[in-house]
């Protein structure tokens, strides 16, 4: 792989990331965390929804017409989205029933949008195929990483498997009720987006303004 | 040259944005997407079909105590016969098939359900028909009968079983599969310790009135469970649900002839 | 060399260039609780006379003191009666023993025992929010480079008097450290916090630790004795029914009920608002605003009545006296850096607390407390109400100039 193309893979897993830095795609973020076993097949469904989305269009990016452009996009996406949630009803019945609605979202989700339309219709399928994967990477991080803390401190547990066992049980660990509460999602994200602006200075954005101080004045 | 390729050449060198071309790969990729979709749709169907199933044979398994992890459900399931019980006659009904019938559409339907004056489980219609499972002793003898119960809780309507022995008085066990309430309060009514209480309970008294109760104080010792620390609504909602199922206007008649061997 | 000058000659070290140049907020945080600060303020907020923010946040801590004495005997004033009913044999724990080691026993009618058994669980639960808040707060301080502000004292001890006497040491830490952090540090610390850090941490603790914050069990520290709070009774059987758990209404108002450690008493609140409006601490349009909005739309919920659903019948100076409605009008609801900034603003947020802390109380079937989240709500808007007052008052003077030209 060229570095170019390694850096289309990677580059939206930290300094790119779809939600840290630009801070798209919240909303399914915060409803699908509260256990990693839904978070991990939402990852595996926007990696899979962004990554072909992009890689069809990019086919057809000479083909679109510009004044249905959006419209052919939504198509393709929204097609991807019925197949990958018609698969996981097949075969992963139990996580469907909690993923419900959220998968249909995946329509929504402004990174598949956004790859198609800011990458997929500018560059070459392969290109636009591993940009496509790498975003929905970037997404799948940090939708685990928060999984990760929800689930452990929410429910003492990592992947249904009791790590802490709870009072409840008979254990010693009292969960955090408030981090199976969706709102959760937004404290997490946003301490995990300082944590990463403070890492790396570059994503800070600038002041929009300043107190000033007397001497200022 | 021959007059299709006439055709072909001038539809290739048409701009991209006209409006034959836009049409065209409008519909075109209208037809291709809606083959692929419904290719998925129908091809799945069945293995989803299948899922559902056992999901709701997983349920009753849970309820009746015969669960454990990686258990074959559909064997497991065999030993359960599903009937659909006329709620209003309180017997059995070959009416509809127990396989396919959907307690939750029938009561939605004008034609199978009643709308309820009284309401205490606030579920608004109640269905006439609803599908019980029971479960058979290995010589045939009933063991079980597992009855479905919902109503209104804090936030939403929790659906469950409630699995009572033969003698239709004394509760084997109860599982809600389906809730929204809140974690760590009201969601607690999945918390094993919880649901172990049920056990053995006795809905009616030896005179036959309606006792169970779910409360904070314990008044009568066999008819009694704990409410949930911290969530008298989702405690006064399954009061109220299971009091509305096991009460005349749910599963009493039923279970009367049950006994009698009337049903 | 006397104390003054020894401050003098080590503050050089941790000036801009000096060897501890890092550590300057703690030695200021040291050398101003002897010594009035040289500096100026140079941020917001800024207080116009000589009363400076040392001191304001001082008048506050003052002004709970009433609420303090009360927490202390009234703790232990139930603990001692719960004891008395449940019975000592089966209770265990180091306080118990203290007491009866010290000789002053458990009896509930001993003032001094209540008062020292009250202490016995106050002070923990206060020496926790100092330290780990304060924890929190320096190390801010330190990397951020400000001062450590006088408001941790204020936020630390407003925080311990709303919990339950029960509450578990480390949720305590856990609470203050998120109220301190999230509630204020991540906005940049005191001054520019839009929401009250003590209120947040409390939250944080209701909706994380919901076992540990509502229900019957918690108010009262006994193993196995329970008891709801008079707004849980009201909630569930009307208010009519309190006095048939022995509760009157010069119970409520005097606090010799159930509920978080400082918030029962509504005289000893009341005391406290007296002090902080005579030092002009606390606005009084806040706290006309907010009495107005409960009075009117409890009143208006009187009116409308419901047979269903006691709380509506609850008349206002029921809704006054129990619960936390008056701790949180005293010291949450005039706090003025989480409050409205503009007159007109004040009234509008006081009003929109009382209203929503009716509506909560009455209305939402989840939460029979609703204070916290009505001031909570309250803070969200108060920046909103300001911009429109500020606006509303731009429109009518550009018009008055149009008029006179």
């Amino acid at each position: 792989m060229s570095q170019t193309r390694k850096q289309l893979l990677t580059d939206p897993l930290v300094d790119n990331n779809p939600i840290t830095l630009q801070v798209l795609g919240i909303c399914s973020a915060l409803a699908v965390t509260s256990s990693l076993n839904v978070a991990f097949v939402m990852s595996l469904a926007v990696i899979a929804v962004c990554g072909f989305s992009s890689l069809f269009i990019s086919f057809l990016r000479h083909y679109i017409p510009n004044s249905i452009r959006i419209i052919v996009q939504m198509v393709i996406i929204a097609s991807l989205v019925i197949l990958v949630d018609q698969i996981i009803k097949a075969y992963a019945y139990e996580i469907s029933k909690t993923l419900s609605v959220f998968v249909g979202l995946i329509i929504t989700n402004c990174i598949v949008m956004g790859r198609a339309e800011a990458f997929a219709m500018k560059n070459k399928p392969f290109e636009s195929f591993v940009d496509g994967v790498g975003n929905g990477l970037g997404y799948s991080l940090l939708l685990m990483s928060v999984g990760v803390i929800r689930e452990l401190f929410g429910s003492g547990s990592l992947f249904g498997i009791m790590i802490f066992e709870p009072v409840s049980n008979g254990g010693w660990y009292v969960p955090n009720g408030l981090l199976l509460l969706p709102p959760s999602a937004f404290f997490i994200i946003g301490f995990i987006i300082w944590g990463v602006r403070t890492w790396k200075k570059s994503q800070v954005e600038a002041r929009e303004y300043k107190i000033q101080t007397l001497e200022e004045h | 040259m021959s007059k299709p390729n006439n055709i072909l050449t001038k539809f290739k060198n048409m701009p991209v944005d006209g409006m034959t071309k836009t049409l065209f790969v409008a519909i075109t990729l209208c037809l291709v997407c809606s083959m692929v979709v419904s290719f998925a749709a129908v091809n799945l169907k069945e293995i989803q079909e299948v899922n559902k199933a056992v999901d709701k044979q997983k349920n009753i398994l849970q309820v009746a105590g015969l669960y454990y992890d990686g258990i074959d459900v559909e064997k497991a399931f065999s030993s359960f016969q599903p009937i659909v019980v006329d709620l209003n006659q309180g017997k059995f009904t070959n009416r509809f098939d127990p396989l396919t019938f959907d307690d939750r559409k029938a009561a939605q339907d004008p034609q199978l359900s009643i709308s309820l004056k009284e309401d205490p489980a606030s579920i608004g219609r109640r269905t006439n028909f609803a599908t019980v499972y029971l479960l058979k002793k290995e010589d045939g003898s009933l063991d079980k009968v597992i009855l479905p119960i919902h109503g209104y809780g804090l936030w939403s309507t929790l659906y469950g079983f409630i699995a009572l022995e033969k003698n239709g008085n004394d509760i084997f066990g109860l599982q809600f599969y389906q809730h929204a309430e809140t974690p760590g309060l009201g969601a607690e009514v999945d918390n094993p310790k919880w649901k172990a209480q049920w056990k053995g309970k006795k809905i009616n008294n030896d005179s036959g009135e309606l006792m169970i109760t779910v409360a904070k104080t314990q008044k009568y010792k066999d008819h009694h469970i704990d409410a949930l620390a911290g969530a008298t609504l989702t405690s006064n909602g399954v009061d109220n649900l299971v009091k509305f199922w096991m009460g005349e206007a749910g599963f009493k008649k039923f279970l009367t002839n049950l006994q009698n061997g009337a049903a | 060399m006397s104390l003054r000058n020894y401050f003098h000659s080590m503050e050089p070290h941790f000036e801009k260039g000096g060897k501890y140049e890092k550590y300057y907020p703690i030695f200021e945080m040291v050398e101003t609780i002897f010594f009035t600060s040289n500096t100026v303020t140079k941020v917001a907020p800024h207080a116009r006379s000589f009363v400076d923010m040392k001191r304001v946040m001082t008048y506050v801590v003052i002004s709970t003191i009433p609420c303090v004495l009360w927490a202390l005997y009234n703790t232990g004033l139930q603990t001692n009666s719960a004891l008395a009913t449940v019975g000592i044999e089966s209770q265990s724990g180091w306080r118990i023993s203290l007491l009866q080691f010290i000789g002053l026993g458990i009896s509930p009618e001993s003032l001094v025992s209540n008062v020292f058994h009250g202490l016995l669980y106050f002070l923990p639960i206060y020496l926790t929010t100092l330290i780990a808040g304060g924890i929190c707060e320096v190390t801010f301080a330190t990397i951020r480079g400000h001062e450590v502000n006088e408001g941790f004292l204020v936020s630390s001890m407003l925080f311990a008097l709303t919990l339950p006497a029960s509450t578990p040491l480390w949720q305590v830490a856990l609470g203050i450290a998120f109220g301190v952090v999230v509630g204020k540090e991540v906005f940049g610390g005191t001054g520019k916090n839009f929401l009250n850090p003590a209120l947040t941490g409390r939250a944080f603790l209701y909706f994380a630790y919901p076992a540990y914050m509502s229900g019957d069990s918690i108010w009262t520290p006994v193993d196995g004795y329970s008891g709801a709070t008079s707004l849980g009774i009201a909630a569930a059987e009307g208010y009519e029914s309190l006095s048939n758990y022995g509760i009157t209404w010069a119970d409520a108002f005097f606090g010799t009920i159930q509920g978080s450690l400082g918030e029962t008493s509504t005289l000893a609140c009341a005391i406290g608002l007296v002090f902080l409006l005579l030092t002009k601490i606390a606005n009084y349009r806040m706290v006309v605003g907010c009495l107005l909005g409960m009075i009117i739309f409890s009143s208006f919920l009187n009116w409308v009545g419901s047979d269903t659903n006691p709380m509506f019948s609850m008349p206002w100076y029921w809704h006054l006296v129990i619960g936390s409605y008056a701790f949180g009008l005293v010291f949450m609801v005039t706090e003025p850096v989480s409050g409205s900034h503009t007159n007109l603003g004040r009234y509008i947020y006081g009003a929109l607390i009382g209203f929503m802390v009716v509506m909560i109380r009455v209305l939402n079937p989840a939460f029979p407390e609703g204070m916290m989240l009505a001031i909570l709500f309250g803070n969200i808007f108060a920046p909103l109400i300001d911009h429109f007052v500020v606006m509303a008052n731009i429109k009518r003077r550009t018009k008055f100039n149009v008029q006179t030209q």
